[in-house]
């Protein structure tokens, strides 16, 4: 592996002592590129409360390519699967190499706070939700009390 | 002489050829087929052709005799088929020596005879088939050998076979009796031994062979002319002569006849054109004269007349004339008859010039024609050389390969004549020769047989070389230890084994270890100009048939020169009396070490400087030289004078006060000015300097000023200078400087007169086999150094592509004075002469910048049209010189497209008053007129203008600049000269938004600012350019663009410098001016943080050389030292074994520059492993070199034969390039 460059050396540091709240991404011991992830669901959210892992993968190429995000915790959110992956614009096309870990992060973080069943990733989710939002909404709730509660 | 089985005389020469192909194919067939039946039938047809031709006789110019009976020339056991046609009288067998039985002899005579007449003898013989068949194979073959050869083998298989190869191997016995029996009286009836060395004993058995005798005309030993002490025969030749005068009677076979030049005093200059061509008929004036009745009974045939005329009166061959056959009628006019002609050379032709300077009575001789006509006296010299030259060839003397010589006569089979293998092949090569000294005339042929000069060119260089290290000998050559008290130094086993070699070629025997009696350095190496022959075995009549024939001992060989007509009796070795030579070992060996410890071991004339002493007690009196002497130099006896060039002087001097260890030796420079009177400094002080270094161009200098001023005043005194001494030794470092001899400072250092001269250089030859001529010259070693000869052996052979010619005698030249020792090569113990760490040498592929890629497309295509313009009307050669420049500006926009309009100072071919580069260039317009048409442009200046003016309010202070950050790489701020301004006016480092670039473009994605998203152009980037203590200016990029070069160079250096700082790194260039551009470049970079800049190029005076360098290899781990080098100036001769790390920026034409380039680093002394970086542009011009690198490397390209072909091939190059 390429060695380290210093934007993922700096960001890892900035993550560690200036963390974003409700965020903690950890790099892996054996490899500084790929990091262990918690988001906590926003307030007055369906997943407020939860608290959601997630996989972050630097790429060689990044910062030119967005970095890789799955959630590993099992979440109801029409933009994200029952793989956990997520349907986020800037980690395809909108990704710019002026984003950073903390950025999307954060983008996430919001993802959570305003699913858009617009955008589908799940279609059942997505479908249940413009059906019948509510529903939805607790089957959410439902699921993050079941997968995602605190220790 | 044996395997022409046949000799033909002829009236017409025309037919000459073919038959001489014919007998010649026949003996090969024979050789290879012994015994088959086809011999004997080519047999009986020659014999039909032979008496349809008799009959036939009546056509006379026609008229061909084919004489069975083998090489009558030197095939000592057949008689002359003559005598068929007089009646034989055995009894007369008073005349026959016999061991063996006398009926048993006379029976083989009768044998002989019958089959001499060409009757069918099959019959008669007891094994008829078999003893033909192996006389065909060998027609020299006694009957009676032949005769037990066959009776021993008959019963078996493969007689034939057998029989011969018996008779090679067993190899008849030495015919060594001596002398006594053939000086027994004529009269003694047990006399006729039939010429001394005839008989043959074979096999233990010894056969007196009978020899039939006719009724001859007692004919006394002639005495030879005073001043004559001796002749010796050379050949005899078999004459058709045609009678002028009826005869009465038949003329007696065995009669004297007497050749007589009867030219009536009509000189020689109206006998030839001015051409040398003969103008009239020889033949009448070659009389054949009847000594007994004293008249004139006949003439030769033209071709012999011609050959005979000029040599009739001299003393030098001697003529003797026998009548062997007349059909036994007499002689009507018009009539032909045989005559045997016996052809001597005499002691007066070997009298003149028995020294060694063979050469210098030649330039009397043939030389001095300077345009005019020939005088009447050179024409006969010349006519008689051209006589000598036609009658070496027409008696087929055979030159004898001086390589089998050596031995002298140690081997057994030596002293037979007739035993002696011939190789048909080396046969083939010494006639070719012969003709080609004696004709030329098949150059045609030569020149159209030599299609595939493209093979024959292959690896010439390496042949060549090969050719003169002659490494055996060099291994085993002693090793010498230079005094430990003048020298601070320990030399490599070869570099003593070269000390050794260069003491004994100044003949300081006693210096050079193991060399005590050690006297003749040279060699027995024949002169090449010479030939070697073996005298024939004497078979002239005289030999044959009268006893009072005293054959002179004169050894088995004599030497010719067939170019001048000299000839010796002793081999003709080649001495150099010259002192000194030529030190050609590989780059890198340590020529210049070689040279250093030469001048320590021995830093004074020992002989002069002893001399000196022992005559002049009083040293006053001894060194104020009557003025009566001043035409002669004085001599510096105590001097080495070193020129080098211009770059190594410092080096040099710095090497020898490092090895120097004794104080009374010292070195001084000589700048021309400096020393006042170098002739007082170097011969009337006491301690005068060991060593005077100078340059090639101080020399140069200093002898345009004397010639100038000896022009204005003859009297003019000129002599305090260089040219006003004879040095004791004279050393030119990278002696292939002087290789064009035209130059002045070639002609310069040609004056410049001393004891011992030697010419140090890697690369002897540049271009072309006459770089070495000047080499030659210069060290004065004659002949060779005389351009005619020159031209006559080397150039003019391999024009014509005889390689095998021009390099023999290369060879046979240098062979004495040259010493080249490669890096491949291993001494005794099988170890290489030099162990070097590792070089690592890596192409790094780059990618033109945007403006490059613009600019450079535009050219190419200017530059394709015009290349195939030229190759479709076919005067690509007339254009080639701006197809240069079209060529040199694709290389310089590899570079930088700033090179753009200066020159190449480099290239030769190109002219410098070139219309194109009259052109003005400028890069910025040329960009724009590139890159957009006319509207868009405006448009595109005012956008400029526009995003210009938005960064600087965005940004309006010095200050805010440094807060720029990189939201790429998250530095913070970036750093000034790093920033890359968007057009939305967003921040970046240029490093970083460039990989951002390259990703979007690879994975065709859109261009947009990393920031807001916006779509951004990527002509309206814009950067900081800083200008020493002004503010930070907003200018687009692609004005100040790095070119792809500058870039990686840059990062190479950043990344040395993280990684293991203090190194020195070498970048070499072509260009100069890119050289500028780089140092700006790093400059600014570094901005003098850690990193030192150096640079060397041609602009720098010697004083700023020796600076540059020292600062350059002073070890600093604090700093890395980059040294800028300009390829041409520091290619050569530098030691940069302090740096480990080298990039070549730009590629040149031959890769033996870059290679040289390269072994400034990679060389003695060079500890690490070397890493060779050359940076080359991606599908540019610059890949196309590379191949053509590489195509030269494998055809060697230093061999191109001239000029012309050598831009012919240039003109391939460029269709390569635009292929």
């Amino acid at each position: 592996m390429a060695s380290l460059p210093k934007r993922i050396i700096k960001e890892t540091e900035r993550l560690a002592s200036d963390p974003v709240p409700g965020i903690g991404a950890e790099p892996h011991e054996d490899n500084l590129r790929y990091f262990a992830v918690t988001i906590e669901g926003p307030k007055e959210s369906p997943y407020e409360d939860g608290i959601f892992e997630l996989e972050l993968y630097l790429p060689d190429d990044y910062p030119m390519e967005a970095p890789k995000v799955r959630f590993l915790t099992r979440i109801y959110h029409p933009n994200i699967d029952r793989l956990g992956r997520i349907c986020l614009d800037v980690l395809k096309n909108n990704w710019s190499p002026a984003l950073q870990i903390r950025t999307v992060l954060l983008s996430i973080q919001a993802l959570l706070a305003s699913p858009n069943p617009n955008d589908p990733l799940a279609n059942d989710v997505a479908e249940d939700w413009i059906k019948n939002e509510e529903l939805a909404i607790s089957k959410a709730r439902e699921w993050t009390t079941l997968y995602a509660e605190k220790k | 002489m044996n395997c022409y089985p046949e000799f033909t005389c002829r009236l017409s020469t025309s037919r000459d050829e073919i038959n001489f192909r014919w007998s010649r194919t026949k003996c090969e067939l024979a050789k290879k087929f012994p015994g088959s039946p086809e011999v004997p039938a080519m047999a009986d047809e020659r014999e039909r052709y032979f008496k349809d031709e008799l009959d036939s006789s009546q056509e006379r110019e026609k008229h061909e005799f084919k004489l069975n009976g083998g090489s009558f020339l030197f095939g000592p056991d057949r008689e002359e088929p003559v005598g068929a046609a007089t009646p034989m009288d055995v009894s007369e067998s008073g005349l026959y020596t016999s061991a063996g039985s006398d009926i048993q002899s006379q029976k083989d005579l009768a044998e002989e005879c019958l089959q001499e007449e060409f009757e069918q003898v099959h019959g008669e013989v007891r094994v008829p088939d078999y003893m033909s068949q192996i006389r065909q194979i060998i027609p020299g073959m006694d009957l009676e050998v032949a005769r037990r050869l066959v009776e021993k083998y008959q019963d078996g298989r493969d007689v034939v076979s057998k029989a011969i190869s018996e008779y090679f191997e067993e190899g008849p016995v030495a015919e060594n009796k001596k002398p006594g029996n053939s000086n027994s009286p004529m009269s003694g009836s047990s006399g006729n031994d039939s010429g001394d060395g005839n008989n043959r004993s074979f096999g233990g058995l010894f056969v007196a062979r009978g020899k039939r005798h006719k009724e001859i005309t007692p004919r006394p030993a002639k005495r030879l002319k005073s001043g004559i002490e001796w002749r010796k025969f050379i050949g005899s030749l078999q004459v058709n002569a045609m009678a002028t005068r009826p005869t009465l009677r038949p003329l007696k076979y065995g009669s004297e006849l007497e050749i007589i030049k009867s030219s009536g005093g009509v000189p020689t200059s109206k006998l030839y054109n001015a051409n040398g061509r003969k103008r009239v008929s020889m033949a009448s004036f070659v009389k054949i004269f009847d000594t007994q009745q004293n008249r004139e009974i006949g003439r030769l045939p033209e071709d012999v007349a011609q050959i005979v005329y000029p040599l009739i009166d001299t003393d030098d061959v001697i003529f003797e004339a026998t009548m062997v056959f007349c059909e036994n009628k007499r002689l009507s006019i018009g009539d032909g008859f045989v005559l045997q002609l016996d052809c001597f050379l005499t002691s007066s032709i070997f009298d003149e010039d028995k020294d060694g300077e063979h050469i210098s009575s030649q330039s009397v001789r043939w030389g001095s024609n300077n345009s005019m006509v020939e005088t009447e006296e050179e024409l006969q010299s010349r006519s008689k050389k051209v006589g000598l030259l036609s009658l070496f060839d027409k008696l087929r003397l055979r030159i004898v390969d001086d390589n089998t010589d050596d031995m002298g006569g140690s081997t057994t089979n030596d002293d037979d004549d007739d035993v002696e293998v011939i190789d048909l092949d080396n046969e083939n090569n010494q006639d070719e020769k012969l003709d080609s000294i004696v004709s030329g005339e098949d150059d045609e042929v030569r020149r159209l047989s030599s299609q595939e000069e493209g093979v024959m060119n292959l690896n010439q260089l390496k042949v060549f070389y090969k050719a003169t290290q002659s490494s055996d000998s060099l291994k085993t050559l002693p090793e010498t230890e230079p005094p430990s008290n003048t020298i601070n130094l320990s030399l490599r086993k070869y570099q003593k084994q070269g000390l050794t070699w260069m003491l004994r070629r100044e003949h300081e025997f006693e210096k050079a270890a193991d060399s005590q009696g050690f006297q003749n350095i040279d060699g027995n190496m024949m002169n090449p100009l010479w030939k070697c022959f073996k005298w024939p075995k004497d078979m002239s009549w005289t030999a044959q048939r009268i006893q009072d024939h005293a054959e002179t001992d004169l050894g088995k060989f004599f030497y010719a020169n067939l170019h001048t007509g000299e000839f010796c009796l002793e081999k003709p070795v080649l001495k150099t009396l010259m002192k000194g030579g030529i030190l050609s070992d590989e780059m890198g060996l340590g020529k210049t070490i070689s040279a250093l410890s030469l001048i320590f071991t021995s830093p004074h004339d020992s002989s002069s400087v002893d001399k000196h002493l022992f005559t002049s007690g009083n040293e006053d009196e001894g060194l104020s030289l009557p003025s009566s002497q001043s035409s002669k130099k004085p001599y510096a006896p105590k001097t080495t004078l070193v020129i080098v060039p211009t770059s190594l002087l410092s080096q040099w001097h710095s090497e020898f006060t490092k090895f120097n260890n004794s104080p009374d030796l010292y070195c001084e420079i000589y700048y021309g000015g400096n020393v006042s009177s170098l002739k007082t400094l170097l011969t009337r002080t006491k301690n005068p300097p060991t060593v005077v270094l100078t340059t090639y161009g101080i020399v140069q200098n200093e002898w345009t000023r004397i010639l100038k001023m000896n022009r204005r005043d003859a009297d003019m005194d000129s002599t305090t200078g260089l040219f006003s001494i004879k040095f004791y030794r004279m050393i030119l470092d990278e002696g292939h400087v002087i290789r064009n001899r035209t130059t002045s400072t070639s002609k310069a250092v040609m004056d410049i007169s001393s004891n011992c001269r030697w010419v140090m250089t890697g690369t002897p030859i540049i271009n072309r086999l006459d770089d070495l001529y000047s080499i030659v010259k210069f060290l004065k070693l004659e002949p060779w150094a005389q351009i005619s000869y020159w031209k006559m052996f080397v150039s003019d052979p391999f024009e014509r592509k005889d390689y095998r010619q021009a390099f023999d005698i290369v060879n046979a030249i240098l062979e004495p004075v040259f010493l080249r020792r490669t890096k491949q090569m291993q001494d005794i113990d099988g170890r290489p002469l030099v162990e070097l760490p590792p070089k690592q040498v890596v192409v790094e592929k780059l990618t033109f910048n945007e403006t490059q890629n613009t600019i450079y497309r535009h050219y190419l295509e200017e530059a394709e049209t015009s290349v195939k313009k030229g190759l479709a009307r076919g005067d690509l050669f007339k254009k080639y010189s701006t197809i240069l420049v079209h060529i040199l500006r694709l290389r310089q926009i590899c570079c930088d497209v700033r090179l753009l309009g200066t020159q190449d100072e480099n290239d030769e071919d190109l002219s410098k008053s070139n219309q194109l580069f009259k052109e003005s260039l400028d890069v910025d317009r040329i960009y724009r007129k590139v890159g957009f048409d006319e509207k868009s442009d405006r448009l595109d200046l005012e956008c400029l203008d526009a995003i210009k003016s938005k960064i600087q309010e965005k940004y309006p202070t010095p200050d805010s600049l440094k807060m720029l950050e990189c939201s790429i790489c998250t530095a913070d701020p970036i750093e000034l000269h790093k920033v890359l301004f968007t057009e939305c006016c967003h921040s970046f480092c240029e490093d970083c938004f460039k990989e951002y670039f390259e990703f979007q473009r690879q994975k065709e994605l859109d261009l947009k600012c990393p920031n807001c998203r916006e779509l951004i152009n990527k002509n309206y980037f814009f950067t900081l350019v800083l200008k020493g203590g002004e503010a930070p200016q907003v200018v687009p990029v692609r004005e100040v663009a790095k070119p792809a070069k500058i870039e990686a160079l840059l990062k190479h250096c950043t990344m040395l410098q993280e990684t293991s700082p203090g190194q020195q790194i070498v970048v070499f260039s072509q260009f100069s001016s890119f050289l500028d551009i780089l140092e700006t470049e790093l400059t600014n970079a570094f901005l003098g943080n850690g990193v030192k800049i150096y640079k060397f190029d041609g602009r720098l005076n010697l004083k700023e050389r020796a600076t540059v360098l020292e600062g350059f290899s002073t070890k600093d781990f604090d700093n890395q030292k980059v040294l800028l080098m300009s390829l041409k100036t520091g290619g050569v001769g530098l030691n940069l074994t302090c740096a480990s790390h080298a990039f070549m920026m730009d590629p040149w034409w031959s890769p033996s520059m870059e290679d040289q380039a390269i072994d400034r680093i990679h060389r003695i002394g060079q500890m690490n492993q070397v890493k060779v970086t050359r940076f080359i542009v991606e599908n540019s011009i610059e890949e196309k070199m590379l191949k053509i690198q590489e195509r030269k490397r494998t055809i060697g390209e230093a061999m191109d034969a001239d000029e012309e072909e050598r831009r012919k091939r240039r003109i391939d190059e460029i269709q390569m390039l635009f292929e």
